[in-house]
């Protein structure tokens, strides 16, 4: 039965005039995982800190199990030392001067557990996140990897309501990172974890995650499921940083066969099954680059335009072209076995079920 | 061999003349002659029985009478004693203070750390003139005042006392510089080392006893044993208070030793050598130490630094701690100075008219104030000129890794670190003295400037090195890709980006050439005499009110120089 672990309501966090966080409202549920998703800059680790309570907000609230632990106006604030979070900071932040055991048994220590408790405890910590062992290495003389797994030892070890990561993958190479990346899926799984994960990289939110915010100037664009927020981007930004976007500009018919999409130029236009538009207005389509296939030269179907190649790049395992159509360049990758030499004319076919028209007066 | 002339004008075989070569080679001289060679004099020295300028007589007559004498091991123990005892509050004091300036939210943060950067500048021997004002048994106020309260009888504080030398020494040279070496190194501490804590479950209290400070404390010890080695070679604060009580520590014994008549050069150079002997082994070990902790050096952690810690109501206390140590420690010497230099006699207030300008307009009459006052500003500018050139040359040397010698040079230029001013002066000495540079060297400006400039080595080297790192190579290497050459690349891309940190240096060294006591106490003459000796033989003579004066002058001078040379220092980044 999921619950609510963590709520924000209309939390607003000002560094000088910068609202680094903007009236930000949202609910976790326990046993989720949550990514907090944007380019740098964009608040997305300030809201981090303010659950942990490394920062204080400057207006909203913020509740942990129904119980606020920031509520400026009504002054309340709780030290994060007092909020049982657990948190693994992008550079790990592993204290040097304690070895493995001793890292991993600090906040035990601080909270004057007895010493075989901490024993045990620690060992459990160590041999979950695959580091049993290992107890007496010296912090620093351990592998990026390793001083990873160390610090979300140190994170798990006293069952924390909600687990804080925070880039926690942004340090370590390609490899381990996707390696390391299903370890905390399947950890989360076994000890039913509530994350709250903040990232810039869209892959690793779109494998991890179970609902994504994408963040943008302190505020959160969209939230939903890594489909939802893929398939159905609620705003351009979110469309553009969630991977490449081809954008299309033209204006929408209505006919007796249906609504179409038409392009300038004569490029041609495109039918949108089953929508309704009033005739006549202006709209900028939004195409993921893998949702259109180049077609030998030929007469265009419904789902399909003319197109010129401009450029051609070998790019190894595929081609990479620069085409124009409508007015427009844009690139779009094909499989190797057919080679359009630049100069060409094509075909463009469009997914039908991915045409989402936007009217540009309503953007 | 035959040397064949033709090859070497040939085009192919021409002997190139290359600056950054000669360069290399001239300092790497420069530090060997200016480093080595006094040291060299002195251990030699110490063995010759014959004064000096005489034929050398050798033997180990001077070490022999140097250690009969009992005062010669408690000079050398009481050196140890002093150095350790006013290490230790000044360590803690400084290390809560920068953890105050650089990790919490303490009001006035960065005011009070320019402070710090203030009283580091204000120099020792009037401060500790100050203090005599204000502690003396005879005359001191605070004596006089604490004579009114019941139950008191005679003054209850003396100044001419271990303890008294221990109070002034937290006084004049206390935290102010420790706090500036320490806040760059608690700024830089990953602050995610400590929110991870916090996180954890510690409050800011465990968080800074179990995680910020074993962290740091590398760094820490390293500090402390820095000052603790510096603190050997202190000799103003015990030449003023320890002979009147007979406490000796080595400085004092050495100058004591050349003042003797006749001079006792062998035994102050046996002396001498012995504690040099010492510090090598001490220097040694921190070197040892500090190559160990590599390490603990190299983790700081990265990224997102801001929200200093809040203190809450503490903040106050924090504040209202610190201005209280400043106004007692600083404020309150100064003000005494200011007071001593206008009475007509120190102390007594309720004689007739006891306020005058007498003191003031005397030393401005006195020619050889004015005598002293031309050396002092030759002998400053020479040596800020010379560091300038001879110490951004030998950082560059150590930090493009081109130079071969670029770790001997390294180790060189912190000799005079480990070597007291009167020890490197009592080794020139014996140079100037043995060798034709007697005529040029002996009791001039010329001699006192090249032991000034030898002195500065150490921190000038650092500073520069520290400068020329931020600036990287590639700023460097552009230049001489578009075609520069070396020398010109130096003087025309590296000086000017390195203006802030050369004013900065020029400054440093102009205004410790004009304080320091210890180096050309052994070297200057009647001729040659600067300001700073003014200032130690008026206090000798007893002529207090006016060494208050001059003393206070040379303080307005410095804190004039450092503040406009910050505000140039600011200027000449920012530009």
């Amino acid at each position: 039965m999921a619950q609510t672990v963590l709520e924000f309501r209309e939390v607003v966090k000002r560094f000088g005039t910068v609202a680094a966080v903007d009236q930000v409202s949202f609910v976790i549920q326990s046993g989720e995982i949550f990514t907090l998703l944007g380019p740098s800059g964009c608040g997305k680790t300030t809201t981090l800190r303010l659950v942990a309570g490394l920062e204080e907000p400057d207006d909203g609230e913020i509740l942990v199990n129904g119980i606020p632990v920031a509520a400026p106006r009504r002054n309340v604030f709780v030290a994060p030392d007092k909020r049982q979070m657990g948190m693994v900071f992008q550079s790990y932040a592993i204290w040097p001067h304690l070895n493995v055991f001793e890292n991993v048994a600090f906040p035990l220590r601080v909270r004057r557990e007895s010493a075989p408790a901490i024993k045990e405890r620690v060992r459990n910590a160590l041999e979950t996140v695959g580091l049993a062992g290992l107890d007496d290495r010296g912090a620093t003389a351990l592998s990026g990897g390793q001083q990873q797994r160390v610090a979300l030892a140190r994170a798990l070890v006293y069952a924390p309501s909600i687990l804080l990561l925070d880039e926690p993958l942004s340090n370590l190479d390609a490899k381990l990172r996707e390696q390391m990346r299903f370890e905390i899926r399947a950890l989360q799984k076994k000890l039913q974890l509530t994350l709250l994960y903040v990232t810039h990289d869209q892959t690793e939110a779109m494998t991890l995650s179970d609902r994504i915010a994408v963040v943008n100037r302190g505020r959160f664009e969209q939230v939903g499921t890594p489909v939802e927020v893929y398939e159905k981007a609620a705003t351009p930004f979110v469309a553009e940083f969630l991977g490449r976007t081809v954008l299309l500009e033209g204006s929408i018919i209505s006919n007796h066969s249906g609504c179409w999409f038409e392009l300038p130029n004569g490029a041609g236009r495109l039918l949108l099954e089953g929508q309704q538009w009033a005739g006549g207005l202006s709209a900028r389509l939004f195409v993921r680059p893998e949702d259109i296939e180049i077609l030998p030269f030929g007469e265009p179907s419904q789902h399909e335009v003319s197109a010129t190649i401009e450029e051609v790049a070998y790019l190894g395992d595929r081609f990479e072209y620069s085409v124009r159509a409508g007015g427009k360049h844009f690139m779009v990758s094909a499989a190797k076995k057919n080679r359009y030499p630049a100069g060409s004319e094509v075909r463009l076919r469009f997914d039908p079920v991915r045409l989402n028209p936007r009217p540009v007066d309503h953007p | 061999m035959s040397y064949d002339l033709t090859a070497a004008s040939s085009p192919r075989l021409r002997l190139r003349v290359r600056p950054f070569r000669i360069a290399e080679a001239f300092m790497i001289l420069m530090f060997g002659v200016a480093m080595g060679l006094p040291l060299l004099f002195l251990l030699i020295g110490s063995f010759n029985l014959a004064p000096p300028g005489r034929e050398a007589v050798y033997g180990i007559g001077n070490w022999a009478r140097a250690f009969s004498d009992p005062g010669t091991v408690s000079a050398l123990w009481m050196s140890f004693l002093i150095a350790v005892v006013r290490l230790i509050p000044a360590m803690i004091l400084s290390v809560v203070v920068a953890w105050l300036i650089a990790r919490t939210d303490m009001p006035g943060r960065n005011a009070f750390e320019f402070l710090c950067w203030f009283a580091y500048f204000v120099p020792d021997f009037p401060l500790v003139l100050a203090w005599i004002l204000i502690l003396d048994p005879n005359f001191g106020l605070l004596n006089t005042a604490v004579a009114f309260l019941p139950f008191v009888e005679g003054p209850l504080f003396n100044p001419y006392s271990f303890s008294g030398i221990i109070w002034v020494h937290t006084s004049v040279s206390g935290i102010w510089f420790k706090v500036m070496l320490l806040t760059p190194v608690f700024r830089r501490l990953g602050a995610s080392l400590e929110e991870a804590a916090r996180v954890a479950g510690a409050n800011s209290f465990t968080t800074f006893w179990r995680v910020t400070l074993p962290v740091l404390s590398p760094m820490i010890i390293a500090i402390a044993a820095l000052s603790f080695i510096r603190g050997l070679e202190s000799f103003n604060t015990e030449l003023l208070l320890g002979l009147p009580a007979g406490i000796y520590v080595y400085a004092t014994r050495i100058y004591d030793y050349t003042r003797q008549e006749p001079p006792a050069f062998g035994e102050a150079t046996a002396l001498g050598s012995v504690f040099l002997v010492v510090l090598i082994v001490l220097a040694f070990f921190y070197h040892r130490y500090l190559q160990g902790n590599r390490k603990f050096t190299v983790v700081t952690g990265q990224g997102y630094s801001t929200a200093p810690l809040k203190l809450g109501r503490w903040r106050y206390v924090a504040l209202g701690g610190c201005l209280l140590y400043f106004t007692v420690m600083m404020l309150l010497p100064l003000a005494f100075l200011v007071i001593g230099s206008f009475m007509r006699r120190y102390g007594f207030f309720g004689i007739k008219s006891p306020f005058t300008l007498a003191h003031w307009q005397n030393m401005l009459a006195d020619p050889i104030f004015f005598v002293s006052l031309k050396n002092s500003l030759i002998i400053a500018t020479l040596t800020a000129l010379a560091g300038i050139v001879l110490y951004s040359l030998s950082a560059y040397l150590i930090v493009s890794k081109r130079s071969r010698a670029a770790q001997l040079i390294d180790l060189l230029c912190w000799v005079p670190w480990v070597v007291p001013g009167i020890l490197m002066s009592l080794g020139l000495l014996w140079i100037f003295l043995a060798t034709p540079l007697r005529t040029f060297l002996y009791g001039s400006v010329w001699g006192i400037a090249l032991a000034m400039t030898i002195k500065d080595s150490p921190v000038s080297t650092q500073a520069f090195k520290a400068a020329f790192l931020q600036l990287g190579p590639e700023l460097e290497e552009a230049a001489r890709v578009t075609g520069a050459s070396w020398w010109y690349t130096y003087r025309r891309i590296l000086l000017p980006l390195l203006a802030p940190m050369v004013a900065t240096v020029g400054l440093l060294n102009f205004g410790s050439a004009l304080t320091s006591i210890s180096t050309p106490v052994l070297l200057y003459s009647a001729q040659s005499r600067p300001l700073s000796i003014l200032l130690m033989e008026y206090s000798f003579t007893g002529e207090l009110e006016r060494a208050a004066a001059l003393g206070l002058l040379i303080t307005i001078i410095i804190s004039i120089m450092m503040v406009l040379g910050r505000r140039l220092g600011l200027q000449l980044t920012q530009s």
